[in-house]
């Protein structure tokens, strides 16, 4: 990451952006809103980080909300958490440095959650970020809650024993991927990592050797949630964090059912996004996608107030679409999730075979293969269309289903002989049949490839890997173009293996461009990505962009206040409510 | 009896020695590294090798297994990463879990249990009283009436029976409550509620095996000699059939419940994920299908050990019905 200016005082920095195609994500129904302007902010008028959050229109307090889920969540412990169930599940019992305030209908403020604002840039350089806590914030056993337990957090991610969880404020505060060899945990448990100090009760400090503007947007990972050195059980807090949120474990059977009861210690005076709705939250952990859909739509006893976490499957998505009854109880609503056909840049060189890629491609054709438009919806652009700055645009317009035509001239008659290389999972292997026709279709010999589904990701990640094609997916922490277009395109990040540019693009020109964006200040850079984005399609091609996935979610009658979140793509539990 | 019944242990124990040896090779076979599971995301090959020496995975195979081994009958330290000390029987630590695989198990078998014996003692009953009936009125409606439901019952599969049960009465009739698992202990109404369907469905599709192999196990000793005799002697058909024919005809059912209900406390795989209750069975599917080769060893050393045990207790009952065997 590179300089940005600091963040101007006073008001908010608002990036606001035409969408191509949104749906609404209310839980009113399936219909699709093209006109929808997402708005990316980061608030710095303190007033926006302040509790209370705005009451939502019918809620109640009482009842139990019930979250089936087919598998259980692979981390609780905040400092752990990474996946996509466990970061949604933490909020409602962790807080952190910062948060953002979703509306689930495109608008994103990124504010203070334990401290006042998303952060001070001290020296406008980046390298030194204070952040001051709020008063009142309390532990669920009513003890306050202080930058000294926010900084108790960070450090034990150092521990390698709790792995799993962000690394980027670890790699940050020790300049180094190999932060756990810089400062060890355990041998300094009564200090903290370099860097990173707690002057005074209320302050946390940040002190980087490198510039960090994408800090405030960091800081709202689980990895900056609070906790006391006394409460701190190693791994075992995966089975019972200690609350800082509206909730606190009440009983956790592993794997099977997580109960959450509310923290009365928790005040809503000081929580801009949660609040404390139902009595109760229930994950219920087991049932088969399938099997907790069934359970929802039945709106049967106690998930009349459930939602399947699971999103509907393909055996269920006509059953669900065509019965007007359950429009009320559906949510569907594109995610930053997004899916490419990957291009090994260093095995096709040549530019208009990748531009020709780009024409030939049938999105249509392969949302169908994937399971239709309530799992897919196409795109044409590097970055998804919730990114901060985000311009749609299309480099190679070649309609829904492709232009052979123009795909076969840039060939000259040629016939390019590809290998496409895919995981051996039902999904890979369907886009791998519609694929291979599609792109024979205009000339191309595609040979398909199986790699071993568990294994795909760390093969392709390996700079030498032997095949020219592959589908990528990426879904950034955070919805700004810094943590897209440069880890996925910087060439100059390429090594042996463990590659996030998986293209292996490596052009100097547009290496250059990324540091002179993440030079700009926060608002100028939004529309600058886009720039890019369009910029690095026309001139290099390095994938073809495919779709970004599509949440399609069913609850019950009595479930409200679920959306799906613009950041993580998956439904958020701040405002749900049991209707009564 | 007693030189038998030490054979029989000894036995058992080499084949469960041989399982744990297996199950500890497949987990250096398989293409699956334990330590990604550990960290899934950001971690270079430098930190993986670090962890894999602090884990002692590039300890030589003979000390690694007999550290397992000593944990199961002593417990053993495992590390600050896989939450300190482990008590006997210490199967290791799931990174997938992130517990304790005892733990796990400790919370899983008594779901299997409580779903297999309640089923297996209804699928005996069931099965072999449709059996026996069946024969002794043969060629009657009875008869013909017992066939039809164990042809019906041996021809389905329990994905079907148990999503139809699900829809009759959880999603339309709403008579039952979604299946679940609560304790005997905590609730014993909740407990046979929650689970009532998976007994029900297990019960019809192996009572149905039961039910013609009982059938055609009692026409065959209906028709021998001793029977005749019996009947001859002028001893009652109660006496004759009860006493005398059906522990000739049983025991080869015997066996065959022996290995059904050892196979299944090992896991009703299809059952548990059917009706979407975490028992063994399903715990071992999931930590396959993630790779976590800790259960998965302590889920395949559990199965072999009910099927070897159901094997001894198998032995012993042939004794015990039938008087012409001796145990040497």
């Amino acid at each position: 990451m590179r300089p940005r200016a600091a963040v101007a005082a006073g008001g908010a920095i608002a990036l606001v952006v035409t969408l191509g195609a949104c749906s609404e994500n209310t839980g009113e129904g399936t219909t699709v809103d093209n006109t929808r302007q997402q708005t990316g902010v980061i608030a710095t008028d303190p007033k926006d980080s302040r509790g209370p959050a705005a009451e939502v229109a019918g809620a109640q307090k009482g009842g139990t909300f019930t979250i089936i889920r087919e598998t259980p969540i692979s981390h609780l412990d905040p400092q752990r958490t990474y996946s996509f169930a466990g970061l949604m599940a933490n909020p409602l019992f962790a807080r952190y440095l910062t948060t953002w305030k979703d509306d689930g209908k495109g608008g994103l403020v990124l504010v203070g959650d334990l401290a006042e604002t998303p952060g001070t840039n001290v020296n406008s350089d980046c390298k030194v970020w204070e952040f001051k806590i709020k008063d009142g914030v309390k532990f669920e056993d009513g003890s306050p809650i202080t930058s000294k337990e926010i900084a108790y957090g960070i450090a034990r991610s150092f521990d390698p024993d709790l792995a799993g969880g962000p690394t980027y404020l670890q790699e940050w505060l020790a300049d180094s991927p190999e932060f756990d060899t810089k400062w060890d945990f355990k041998k300094n448990k009564t200090s903290l990592p370099p860097g990173l100090t707690a002057p005074d009760a209320k302050t946390l400090r940040f002190e980087f050797a490198k510039p960090r503007c994408d800090l405030p947007f960091a800081v709202s990972l689980p990895t900056t949630a609070p906790l006391k050195a006394d409460k701190d059980t190693g791994v075992n807090l995966d089975q019972r964090p200690f609350s800082s949120g509206p909730y606190k474990v009440a009983k956790n059977q592993a794997g099977v059912q997580l109960t959450l009861d509310r923290n009365p210690n928790w005040d809503a005076s000081t929580d801009p996004v949660r609040h404390q709705y139902p009595d109760q939250f229930v994950w219920s952990f087991g049932p088969t996608a399938d099997a907790a859909n069934n359970r929802v739509i039945a709106d049967n006893g106690a998930d009349q107030s459930a939602i399947a976490f699971n999103y509907v499957p393909s055996s269920l998505v006509a059953r669900v679409a065509q019965d007007q009854a359950l429009k009320s109880r559906t949510i569907l609503s594109p995610t930053p999730s997004a899916n490419q056909l990957v291009i090994n840049n260093q095995r096709v060189k040549d530019l208009k075979i990748r531009q020709a890629l780009n024409y030939a491609i049938d999105r249509e054709g392969l949302i169908k293969a994937v399971g239709g438009q309530t799992v897919a919806q196409p795109m044409t652009t590097l970055m998804p269309s919730s990114t901060i700055g985000f311009k749609a645009f299309d480099a190679y317009p070649a309609g829904a289903n492709g232009d052979v035509d123009k795909a076969k001239e840039l060939l000259g008659g040629q016939t390019p002989e590809l290998v496409l290389g895919v995981a051996d999972n039902t999904s890979e292997q369907a886009m791998a049949i519609q694929l291979k026709s599609n792109l024979e279709r205009a000339g191309f010999k595609i040979t398909v490839r199986n790699i071993p589904d568990d294994a795909k990701l760390d093969e392709v990640k390996k700079k030498d890997n032997p095949w020219d094609l592959y589908i990528g997916n990426w879904a950034a922490d955070w919805p700004s173009g810094a943590s897209i277009l440069p880890v996925l395109y910087d060439g100059r990040t390429i090594k042996a293996e463990g590659n996030s540019n998986q293209s292996y693009l490596n052009d100097p020109a547009i290496n250059a461009e990324f540091d002179r964006i993440l030079t700009l200040e926060p608002a100028k850079q939004g529309p600058e990505w886009a720039k890019l984005d369009e910029r690095i399609m026309k001139e290099q091609a390095p994938v073809v962009p495919l779709y970004v996935d599509v949440a399609y979610a069913v609850h019950g009658s009595k479930a409200g206040g679920v959306f799906i979140s613009s950041v993580f793509g998956y439904p958020s539990f701040v405002n749900a409510h049991v209707k009564q | 009896m007693v030189r038998f019944l030490v054979k029989r242990l000894l036995s058992a124990a080499l084949t469960l020695f041989a399982v744990s040896v297996f199950s500890f090779l497949m987990f250096f076979a398989l293409p699956r590294d334990p330590v990604t599971g550990m960290c899934p995301k950001n971690c270079n090959p430098e930190r993986l090798e670090r962890v894999r020496q602090e884990l002692g995975l590039r300890d030589p195979l003979i000390t690694q297994y007999a550290g397992y081994m000593k944990g199961i009958v002593t417990g053993r330290d495992l590390g600050s990463a896989q939450g300190g000390r482990c008590d006997a029987p210490c199967l290791g630590w799931s990174y997938v879990t992130n517990e304790a695989v005892s733990d796990t198990i400790a919370r899983v078998l008594p779901v299997t249990l409580s779903i297999v014996i309640p089923a297996a003692i209804l699928w005996l009953l069931l099965g072999v009283g449709l059996g026996m009936v069946s024969a002794l009125r043969r060629g009657t409606w009875l008869d013909r009436l017992a066939i039809g439901f164990s042809l019906t019952g041996a021809s389905l599969q329990l994905y079907f029976v148990g999503a139809v049960l699900l829809l009759v009465f959880v999603y339309n009739l709403r008579l039952l409550p979604v299946p679940s698992y609560t304790s005997l202990f905590d609730n014993p109404v909740k407990w046979a509620s929650g689970l009532v369907l998976a007994w029900v469905a297990l019960a019809f599709l192996y009572s149905a095996i039961y039910a013609r192999l009982s059938r055609a196990q009692m026409l065959e000793t209906l028709s021998e000699d001793f029977v005749r005799t019996a009947r001859a002697k002028g001893l009652t058909k109660p006496k004759v059939y009860g006493r005398h024919a059906l522990r000739a005809a049983i025991t080869p059912v015997v066996t065959i419940a022996g290995l059904d209900v050892g196979g299944a406390l090992g896991g009703t795989v299809i059952t548990e994920t059917t009706f979407g209750i975490q028992g063994l069975g399903r715990t071992a599917v999931d930590a396959v299908r993630a790779g976590d080769l800790p259960t998965i060893m302590a889920t395949v050393l559990i199965a072999a050990v009910f099927v070897v045990l159901a094997n001894v207790l198998v032995d012993l009952l042939y004794a015990a019905i039938d008087p012409r065997v001796r145990l040497r």
